[in-house]
């Protein structure tokens, strides 16, 4: 049933099915296939800034569109994916109900993804992935800032969807023997985010729209010529946006509380805690988002208020931290690939939220506001704690998906450099924006100290890139050649997993 | 209780307000001005003082957890729920 | 599950509260004092646009690029845009306010010692955003 690649199917059947397996799978190759195009774009950037001045990109614009669809297709087409190929595995079985709960609703979620990454890859918008007016309306080229908003406005509405069949899987789909409180941290780290969609994401499908009406000149929502204002599109994109971050990161966080407890033989330190930082950090995740506009002219009140409102997100935090600890201690802790990577992803989630509490600071803002320490802090969030936390995830469940191991030593390599690669990128570009370089620039000035740390910055993201090759062949050989796997206890621990050995539900 | 309650918000109110307007009558004295360079880093090299602080203990944990709880450790024994299998998913 | 005491995981949040608590306290009071504009500031009109800055002083000399200022006096830049977002930014007198179009942001500071400090753009504004720099000159005072 589960065993694709060991029992080949045409491959139109699993295109076309709506199991959630299959789906989940379609997500999982989906989302690594743009993570290798998106980190493609990281290395170009990283090469053109490792000396001043212009080598290998011919011109800012070219620059200027490379580091928009970067940012665009890892947040989008990566990592929003990746979680969805995760929840559609793993939710059903951990509800114990036969499929998601809307099957074809599900199959167009997914549907919807390619053609919008094709919008933007297509169109290869230079507007930043926030899209800020009045440029995106004055002044960003079309066709391609058109086709990005409308490839954004289908994955938003994907997402949508998506998280509807999240939350109705899980609450209303769960087994009947089983309470809400029964159902396992990683469903409710999916139940937690897709309602953050939920409430989220028509904000910023509202203010799209109203982008791509400025942008015709019907309108002047955000132009101030017309009488607009460029603060609301702020308010309404960080509004979702930040939010957003939590949808990231608590899934990853749920495949962290799958791992951790599994690797160190013990069950999780405190569910009931694991469940209310969830759901805390979920309520939060509203009361912060204007802390991205510090610097636009804000009163004193207001940031105040919305620092407030950052630092109410840490305690939450700080309780997965320590529920992860606490699981670990006593325990019996196997040192394989997924459990690496989730022990690396705790200790950059540490440090990206150590970051994150000095941004929420708002004196801090004049020093640090659109500097390469903005690039630092949320590369490690998304970098170093969400895609850490998934690609964990993937090891763990590759045994799952394709009924084979994969290469543990490889794994293990794959591991150690991106860790050494992903510390020397992002610590050095929190360095390199106290120094002042700004974000989003194609060249600059030749300042010694700047140029050091660039190319520091370029070595470690190389060091990832030879990281992402060897990932990339391991998983292809592996579900090719790899051992076969003891799909009982393929990691050797004991104790029973989540991976349902005999389907209730045979592909339709 | 609630007349506690109304008494501390009383003199809460009666401390509170005080000091943010003494805060915020402070005078100008022409010519002297505070330098923006000397509060912001200083404010920035405290925090960085706690960060690290509370990422030592942090990251010292861990490290200590992870060289102490490994599976290859000498003193290591299997936990209490290993051999009711009783971690991960219900039976 | 295990039977374990809660009372660790309270202590812990406790000090995490507690430390959030100095860290609000700390940033408000420091950005209480550096938001105090003093009252003798002198305004000079910072005017952003693609790809430049301009300025204009009080007694309405224009200068393009580069700004001229006196050491120990105090200045209050009044910020604007004519067409996209940009930041103004001294990044070595941590003053840093975005232009956008249609308000008026304002920051101030005092420059205290003469010397050349970079002005460059912190938000993104288009195809020539990583070159949009300018110069300060902080002067000794004519007296």
């Amino acid at each position: 049933m589960v065993l694709e690649l060991q029992k080949p199917r045409p491959v139109w059947q699993i295109m076309f099915s709506t199991h959630h397996t299959d789906v989940g799978l379609l997500y999982l190759i989906m989302s690594i296939a743009f993570l290798f195009l998106g980190g493609t774009l990281a290395l170009l950037i990283r090469a053109e800034l490792f000396f001043p001045g212009s080598q290998i990109i011919a011109d800012s614009m070219t620059f200027n569109r490379i580091f928009t669809v970067h940012g665009t297709t890892l947040i989008f087409l990566f990592l929003l994916p990746s979680a969805s190929a995760v929840g559609n595995y793993f939710v059903p079985i951990m509800v114990r109900y036969k499929d998601m709960a809307y099957p074809k609703l599900n199959a167009i979620a997914f549907w919807m993804i390619p053609p919008a990454g094709a919008l933007i890859w297509l169109g290869f918008a230079d507007f930043t992935w926030y899209a800020t007016p009045p440029y995106s309306i004055i002044s960003s080229p079309g066709p391609a800032a058109d086709m990005w908003i409308f490839g954004l406005k289908i994955l938003g509405i994907s997402s949508v969807l998506g998280a509807i069949n999240f939350v109705v899987t899980i609450l209303k789909c769960k087994h009947p023997d089983m309470s809400i409180g029964q159902v396992p941290l990683l469903a409710w780290a999916f139940l937690s985010s897709s309602l953050i969609v939920i409430v989220a994401i028509p904000t910023f499908a509202a203010a799209l729209l109203m982008l791509l009406t400025d942008r015709l000149g019907v309108t002047g929502f955000f132009n101030p010529v017309m009488g607009g204002d460029p603060i609301a599109y702020a308010h309404l994109f960080w509004f979702t946006f930040h939010p957003e971050v939590y949808v990231l990161v608590i899934p990853a966080i749920g495949m962290m509380y799958e791992i951790i407890p599994r690797f160190s033989r013990k069950p999780i330190f405190s569910k009931s805690s694991g469940i209310f930082a969830f759901v805390l950090l979920s309520v939060v995740s509203f009361s912060s988002w204007a802390h991205h506009m510090y610097a636009t002219g804000m009163s004193f009140t207001e940031k105040t208020v919305f620092m407030l409102g950052t630092l109410a997100a840490v305690p939450a935090s700080g309780m997965h931290v320590f529920n992860f600890v606490a699981t670990m201690w006593n325990g019996r802790i196997k040192f394989l690939t997924p459990m690496m990577w989730s022990i690396g992803g705790i200790a950059l989630f540490f440090s990206a939220g150590a970051g994150g509490v000095a941004n929420a600071a708002m004196p801090l803002d004049f020093t640090t506001h659109d500097t390469y320490w903005v690039v630092g802090h949320f590369h490690l969030f998304v970098m170093g704690t969400i895609a850490f936390g998934t690609i964990g995830f993937i090891y763990y469940m590759f045994p799952y998906v394709t009924g084979r191991m994969y290469n543990e030593t490889a794994g293990k390599i794959h591991f150690i450099l991106s860790f050494i690669g992903t510390v020397l990128v992002f610590f050095t570009q929190h360095v390199l924006g106290l120094y002042g370089m700004p974000r989003r620039i194609f060249d600059y000035p030749e300042i010694p100290e700047w140029i050091v740390m660039n190319q520091i910055a370029t070595v470690g993201a190389m060091i990832i890139g030879v990281s992402m090759l060897i990932f990339l062949i391991n998983l292809i050989h592996s579900s090719a050649k790899g051992k076969p796997a003891d799909i009982h206890d393929p990691f050797g621990l004991g104790g029973k997993y989540y991976y349902p050995f005999e389907s209730k539900n045979p592909h339709h | 209780m609630r007349e506690l309650l109304g008494l501390f918000l009383v003199l809460a109110i009666l401390v509170i307000i005080p000091t943010v307007d003494h805060v915020f009558a402070a005078a100008d004295e022409p010519g002297e001005y505070i330098d923006r360079r000397v509060l912001i880093w200083n404010l920035f090299f405290r925090m960085m003082v706690a960060a690290f602080t509370v990422g030592a203990v942090v990251s010292g944990t861990m490290i200590w957890l992870c060289w102490r709880f490994r599976e290859s450790h000498p003193k290591a024994t299997p936990t209490e729920y290993e051999k009711s299998g009783e971690f991960g998913a219900p039976a | 599950m295990g039977h374990h005491s809660n009372w660790p995981e309270w202590i812990y949040v406790g000090v995490i509260i507690a430390i959030m608590c100095w860290v609000g306290a700390e940033a408000w009071n420091v950005e209480r004092l550096v938001e105090h504009v003093p009252a003798d500031a002198e305004t000079i009109i910072v005017t952003g646009q693609q790809w430049f800055w301009t300025f204009e002083h009080e007694d309405g000399t224009k200068e393009v690029g580069t700004l001229h200022v006196e050491a120990g006096k105090a200045y209050k830049f009044e910020v604007v845009s004519t067409d996209v977002n940009h930041s103004f930014n001294i990044h070595d007198y941590v003053v840093l306010m975005d232009a956008i179009p249609g308000r008026v942001n304002t920051v101030w500071f005092a420059p205290d010692k003469a010397g050349e400090h970079d002005i460059q753009c912190r938000e993104y504004c288009g195809l020539i955003h990583y070159n949009m720099r300018g110069k300060l000159v902080v002067e000794d005072p004519l007296t």
